[in-house]
């Protein structure tokens, strides 16, 4: 049997003492009430000393991991690198746009690349036609994108999820139909354009400053979106939302309370897809051009593979999908098509096996590991205790439970040590010297409770004698408990011991 | 009369790939999305069993009439590889709507991948089932392949009908899609049934790509178009009901028939999008669908 500790474990914080001569000031974010770290001070129970504790570790993650994320390629300066994190970068900035819909709106939309690829494309065509530089192209792409959104988030307010997921899952297919067929867009290069006017200029595209400015606007792009998620999802918007979750007695429920849940989706839905338009309009801008791989459905999958492997509804999740499905497909480009069977495998496997992707897998393996206890408690209960730690939470002297245990299981021990031959040793002689175990089971009887414990009382000396059970509170006079009436104090301490080893026996 | 035979065409394929999607959802609850998946396999097997065909010189009727049941085969057997990764796993757990539907998408997404692997991006075309002579039918000609393809999925879908109607296992069928728990309450099982289910649906999906061939070639992304279409159609129709379907297809492929003609080819997507956002906006559940009400 493995050692189980009885009492719950706390998750690891970390923490440093701190001078307590000095005030502790708390860093906020210029002008809001947000402190840049979520710090306590508590006292460490060990050293009796002052110190402060790191409650949220999630943003020191995000701060190391993005800093990875912006020195790695400009500190291993190869083409390739470049290429691939930039790639990430504007991937992880559409999934996260991505999560803010499914996550925050609740609504199951697919419309997200064909909200990028209207952005790219209508951008890239102004900016071929009439020569539009890039940061026009990207307010262009702005409100090509909130257009999108808008006509998109039409059907949602009547249409239930499923349904609402398979409309707007024709709609990138259609897009496609629609740019193939045209003359402007599709008919010269089977749908690509070329010529976009480009972020870097393309005197400096092959220099090493010109990649790392590409990488690092991309990198920005991908800042900017998480701040836009930050804002959206972690701000009125997201908690009216979180309010009026997904299903349908959750809508009943903000309604009654006055959420216009609708309003508010149709808020998250309009922001996230100006958002793709954007950067839709910015990976024309990046790429200097677009093709009809936006609106491709296997592409469309691919991004979903990402966020259903990183965790579904979560920022960390969309980055972490991005950085593992991009890697695979873009790193191992010599795999060939088996590249992409792999991260549909994974995908499968994270919906098979997992809860939530990788960021549900915590608190997945969290509830197995309670399961798992649960289990192994069950088991510690039918042999030893009257009750655990666990099964208690209103006893807060966990010592008490440690003894009822203990109580128990030396009850168990010394039950089995009654015998005739006990008993008949004990009649024989009552008090005096005893053998040992006869002598542990007496002990035992004297240390327990006051209240109904036996006792002989005396009506005439040497002649008769009663049992009786002591009241245990001061005053109140002790109960006889039978009209049995015991000749000599010998029989008495004898009948006393019976009835005590029968409560022993019946516990 | 061109236009009506362009939408007849149409219709029937569209509604062979949209009642397996129908069917599925209605009776198991899940999404097949990777009916596109399925739609290739049908193509693929036919083109292989063209292939084996040709090496014994096998001619004629027996070819046509291989070649549709191998296509058959194919998809159905294609439907219970879906059901056995994306339905049996799931069935009983918990958010089964979701999980199935992101684990058939990620089943696409291999397909396409593997038939790249196996086949290769050309496409490949099939031997024609209905010759290639025209026939001369109230006064305008159709193609003999595109007439055959009417006729044979038209009384293919009514056979699946009549069979469901009228068989102890479409009995069982149907009670799962009036009231899965209570279909299984009175002893339909619900993991044989709902098997049973993917593999008619894929056989009526692999019929489609076997006449759609006809046309068209096989190719790994044939089936996204099919997909795409055969979802608008089964949510037009309302999903889960036979009836809905048949005259969303109807419908849709009149109008697509129709634009194609009289407007632009590059407006169908825009038509037919349209349509179905106009008909969900006014019937949210479909043309047909009220079950998801007695479902809930």
């Amino acid at each position: 049997m493995s050692k189980q500790p009885l009492i719950g474990r706390r998750s690891w914080r970390p923490s440093w003492p701190v001078n307590t001569e000095k005030v502790f000031k708390r860093r906020r974010y210029l002008g809001t009430k947000r402190s840049v770290l979520r710090l306590s001070g508590s006292y460490n129970p060990k050293t009796l000393r002052r110190e402060l504790v790191l409650t949220d570790k999630k943003p020191t993650f995000w701060l190391i991991g993005l800093l990875l994320m912006l020195v790695l390629p400009i500190a291993v300066s190869n083409e390739r690198f470049f290429a691939l994190f930039g790639i990430i970068c504007i991937y992880a900035a559409i999934n996260v746009m991505w999560t803010l819909i499914i996550g925050t709106a609740g609504l199951q939309s697919f419309a997200t690349l064909a909200t990028v690829g209207v952005g790219a494309y209508g951008a890239a065509y102004l900016s071929i036609t009439y020569g539009v530089p890039w940061p026009l192209m990207l307010i262009i792409g702005l409100f090509l994108g909130a257009l999108m959104g808008f006509l998109i988030s039409l059907p949602a307010r009547r249409l239930d999820g499923l349904y609402y997921a398979l409309l707007t899952l024709g709609l990138s297919e259609f897009c496609r139909n629609f740019v193939t067929q045209s003359d402007q867009l599709g008919g010269k290069f089977n749908g690509a354009l070329f010529g976009v006017d480009r972020i870097v200029p393309s005197d400096l595209m092959t220099s090493w400053l010109g990649q790392v400015l590409l990488y690092i606007s991309a990198f920005a792009l991908l800042l900017v979106a998480l701040a836009v998620f930050r804002w959206v999802n972690g701000g009125r918007l997201g908690l009216l939302l979180r309010a009026s979750a997904t299903n349908r007695e959750d809508e009943a429920f903000s309604s009654a309370i006055g959420i216009n849940f609708q309003r508010a989706r149709t808020w998250v839905f309009m922001i996230a897809s100006a958002a793709l338009g954007a950067i839709g309009a910015f990976y024309a801008a990046y790429i200097g051009g677009t093709s009809l791989q936006v609106f491709s459905l296997d592409l469309l999958l691919l991004m979903l593979a990402m966020i259903v492997i990183g965790g579904l509804g979560r920022a960390e999740g969309a980055v972490i999908g991005t950085i593992i499905v991009v890697g695979i497909t873009q790193w191992f480009t010599e795999w060939g098509p088996w590249r992409i069977v792999l991260v549909g495998v994974l995908a499968l496997l994270s919906v098979l096996y997992t809860r939530n992707g990788i960021f549900g897998l915590k608190a997945q393996l969290k509830e197995i590991r309670q399961r798992r206890q649960a289990l192994h408690r069950a088991g510690l209960t039918s042999r030893y205790a009257e009750f655990l730690p666990q099964q208690a939470p209103d006893i807060h002297d966990k010592a008490m439970i440690v003894g009822r245990t203990f109580e128990r299981k030396l009850r168990d021990r010394l039950r089995g040590w009654i015998t005739p031959v006990i008993i008949e040793e004990h009649r024989r002689k009552p008090l005096g010297q005893h053998s040992d175990h006869l002598e542990r089971i007496l002990n035992y009887f004297r240390q327990g409770p006051i209240p109904d414990k036996y006792a002989v009382y005396c009506e005439e000396p040497f002649t008769s004698y009663r049992v009786v059970a002591l009241s245990g509170v001061p005053g109140v006079p002790p109960r006889v408990v039978d009209d049995k009436v015991y000749p000599s104090l010998d029989e008495a301490y004898h009948a006393v011991f019976l009835r005590r080893v029968n409560d022993l026996r019946s516990s | 009369m061109d236009v009506v035979f362009s939408a007849l065409l149409l219709a029937s394929m569209y509604g062979l790939v949209a009642i397996g999607i129908s069917f599925t959802w209605a009776s198991i609850g899940m999404l097949n999305l990777a009916q596109g998946f399925i739609f290739t396999a049908g193509g693929y097997t036919a083109f292989l069993f063209a292939e084996i065909a040709s090496t014994y010189g096998l001619e004629g009727v027996a070819l046509s009439v291989g070649l549709i049941v191998a296509g058959m085969l194919g998809s159905a057997v294609a439907g219970l590889a879906v059901g056995a990764v994306a339905f049996l796993p799931l069935q009983d757990r918990d958010n089964f709507r979701t999980r199935s539907l992101i684990a058939t998408l990620a089943i696409s997404l291999i397909g396409t991948q593997v038939w790249l692997i196996f086949f290769g991006p050309q496409n490949k075309p099939l031997p024609p089932i209905f010759g290639t002579g025209r026939t001369e039918i109230a006064g305008s000609g159709i193609g003999n392949g595109q007439l055959g393809a009417i006729v044979v999925a038209v009384l293919m879908l009514g056979a699946v009908i009549l069979w469901m109607r009228s068989s102890r296992a479409g009995l069982q069928m149907r009670a799962m899609m009036m009231n899965p728990l209570g279909a299984a309450v009175v002893g339909v099982s619900v993991r044989t049934t709902g098997m049973r289910v993917l593999a008619i649906s894929g056989a009526l999906t692999g019929l489609a790509s076997v006449l759609l061939a006809q046309t068209f070639f096989v190719s790994p992304t044939s089936g996204v178009q099919p997909l795409t279409v055969g979802l608008i159609i089964s949510l037009a129709g309302g999903l889960g009901s036979i009836p809905g379907t048949v005259a969303a297809a109807g419908l849709l492929g009149l109008a697509e028939a129709l634009t194609a003609r009289y407007l632009q080819q590059s407006l169908v997507p825009f038509v037919l999008f349209g349509i179905v956002v106009l008909i969900l906006i006014f019937r949210p559940r479909g043309l047909g669908g009220l079950l998801e009400d007695v479902r809930e």
